[in-house]
């Protein structure tokens, strides 16, 4: 508690929220006044983790951004990598090679998969479903294994490259990966009767934080939160990067626009995702993985954009060229920081208990929102 | 009516509950008792450097090309070049660590597979001083590895040198009669 103020009619109460809390996911600061239990307004404080990244963009070759990317959406750092070197692709003009192109869908989307398991973890725990966090990291740990047999780090994959991937697939992938995929959709199944179906999850998520389809549209929300208001709106199938127009997959849309809803999107994601990568390795071709490369990469004079999925919404880099082998300018369109800007109209009203149920169906990392 | 609903409804979902942490409770064990019991570390995880050394030439690959140094983000590597040319080596090899990223990237950079990266994780120090890994604890076979990497490469440029100072005195006598006696004749 800082200070109590006082206004005409009622004494409000400033509380800080964070940066030191558990539930904010990071270094987060909410500063909310209080009437009573009820918030009256909110005022998000970010920063705590800027780093800088898009000034040292400038100060690196095009290869050496891609591990920074790694350190923004930490959650699902596949995502972008991805999402830079389309950027750098495009400025040069480059094409990684099919395999290449399946191998990074299906990466992502096992990345995308970690990212939401994490979410269903720590929002279980927010909400109180303690046993939850335990099952689903159980979960993640098998698909962190995978990605490490692959990609050779548990969180930070560094793992795609201008033209390609440094690595092709390792022995014995493929089984594990259909293992994991099966396990994944029998914990999911496990969880829809443990926590979807319950009592009291339910009665705190249901008809909370209701984001309005404008509202969604009007804060230029993306991913499971534009998805869980009713907007059919997913990068894969708008603009599709890759090979996703190749792959058969559903987008979950609910319409209500609540914590449930912005819950249940991801939780259908992650069996989509199961889909997608089952696909992937029925589908992929043989052959290179890395196109060729000049030794020192100098795109043309020019600009490009890259939009990708990733499990936060929608990633775009903006990358501009002049000539050197340093990008000019670099921007990331992060969605996290986008979400976070819907606070302060989705919280007034609600009280102090929802802001954690709130703020975790928004799923942000702070990461990202810094940058 | 619908408060007995609503406890008899809460009851149900707490005891589904329960039955799947039930179920659960059968189930293998997922952790491993660390740092007693240590979990498999995959072959491609990204760990420690190890610079390898090369027993059919008795010296590390590295040339000191300073390839890796350019493709290091973040200025983690420095290093002490010895002699240059077909024996070029390297004196010293200094890794901050406290820097690294574990982004291979100077690994893919390098074109003579003279820097590799192994499964140790273990990195974690109280000093930041013990960050900075010399070429003494990268090289593949410590202090003595390092120590013949420059025996080897020393005796090398020493033997490289006297070939060249003896091709030298040869051509600069031929070449030095030549241009004695040349302004000779035209005179
Ligand atoms: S792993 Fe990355 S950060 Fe570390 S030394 Fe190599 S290039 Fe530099
Ligand atoms: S490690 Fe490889 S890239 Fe680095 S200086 Fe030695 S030879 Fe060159």
């Amino acid at each position: 508690m800082v200070n109590t103020a006082t206004t005409e009619q009622r004494h409000t109460v400033e509380v800080n929220l964070g940066p030191q809390h558990p539930s904010t996911h990071g270094v987060l600061r909410l500063l909310v006044e209080l009437d009573g239990e009820i918030i009256v307004s909110c005022r998000p404080v970010i920063g705590y983790l800027h780093r800088g990244l898009e000034k040292m963009f400038e100060k690196r070759s095009y290869k050496q951004t891609i591990p920074f990317t790694d350190r923004m959406d930490y959650c699902a750092s596949l995502n972008g990598n991805l999402a830079i070197c389309q950027a750098i692709e495009r400025l040069g003009g480059l094409q990684a090679p099919e395999r290449a192109q399946y191998i990074r869908v299906l990466l992502c989307e096992l990345n995308r998969i970690a990212s939401h398991l994490v979410f269903l973890a720590t929002y279980a725990t927010d909400i109180g479903a303690t046993t939850v966090f335990l099952y689903a990291f159980r979960e993640r740990e098998k698909c962190l294994d995978l990605m490490e047999c692959m990609t050779g780090a548990r969180l930070t994959y560094n793992y795609v490259r201008p033209g390609g991937i440094p690595q092709d697939l390792p022995d014995g992938f493929e089984n594990g990966l259909n293992c994991f995929l099966d396990d994944l959709l029998k914990a999911l199944e496990e969880n829809d009767r443990l926590l979807t179906g319950n009592r009291i999850f339910r009665g705190r998520l249901e008809g909370v934080g209701v984001v309005s389809p404008e509202m969604a549209a009007a804060y230029g929300a993306s991913g499971p939160v534009a998805r869980g208001s009713g907007l059919n709106y997913d990068v894969r199938k708008t603009a599709p990067y890759e090979v996703y127009d190749r792959l058969e997959f559903d987008v979950p849309v609910y319409h209500t626009g609540d914590c449930m809803a912005r819950y249940l999107v991801r939780i259908e994601e992650m069996r989509q995702s199961a889909r997608i990568i089952r696909q992937c390795l029925k589908d992929m071709p043989a052959g290179e993985i890395m196109c060729k490369m000049p030794k020192i990469f100098k795109p043309p004079i020019g600009q490009a954009f890259s939009r990708t999925e990733s499990p936060r919404g929608e990633l775009s880099f903006y990358m501009v060229s002049d000539g050197t082998p340093n990008p000019a300018r670099v921007h990331g369109r992060t969605p996290s920081f986008v979400h976070l800007g819907m606070l302060p109209a989705m919280l007034p009203g609600v009280k102090i208990a929802d802001v954690i149920a709130i703020l975790g169906s928004l799923d942000t990392v702070l990461g990202e929102v810094d940058r | 009516m619908n408060t007995i609903q609503d406890l008899f409804s809460g009851f149900m979902s707490f005891l589904r509950g329960m039955k799947i942490t039930g179920a659960n409770l059968g189930r293998d064990k997922t952790t491993v008792l660390y740092p007693y019991e240590k979990a498999d570390v995959a072959p491609r995880y990204r760990g420690l450097f190890v610079l390898p050394f090369n027993e059919a030439n008795g010296r590390l690959n590295c040339t000191g090309c300073t390839l890796c140094i350019q493709a290091c983000p973040t200025n983690v590597i420095t290093l002490t070049k010895l002699g240059a040319g077909k024996h070029g080596g390297i004196q010293d090899f200094q890794m901050d660590l406290g820097r690294c990223m574990f982004c291979n990237l100077c690994v893919e950079a390098c074109p003579f597979e003279a820097i590799e990266m192994t499964t140790q994780f273990e990195l974690a120090s109280t000093d930041r001083n013990v960050c900075v890994f010399p070429l003494t604890s990268l090289a593949q076979g410590g202090a003595a590895a390092a120590e013949k990497n420059y025996n080897t490469i020393s005796t090398a440029l020493a033997a490289e040198a006297a070939e060249k100072a003896a091709k030298a005195a040869a051509a600069g006598e031929s070449g030095g009669h030549g241009a004695a006696h040349a302004p000779k004749e035209g005179a």
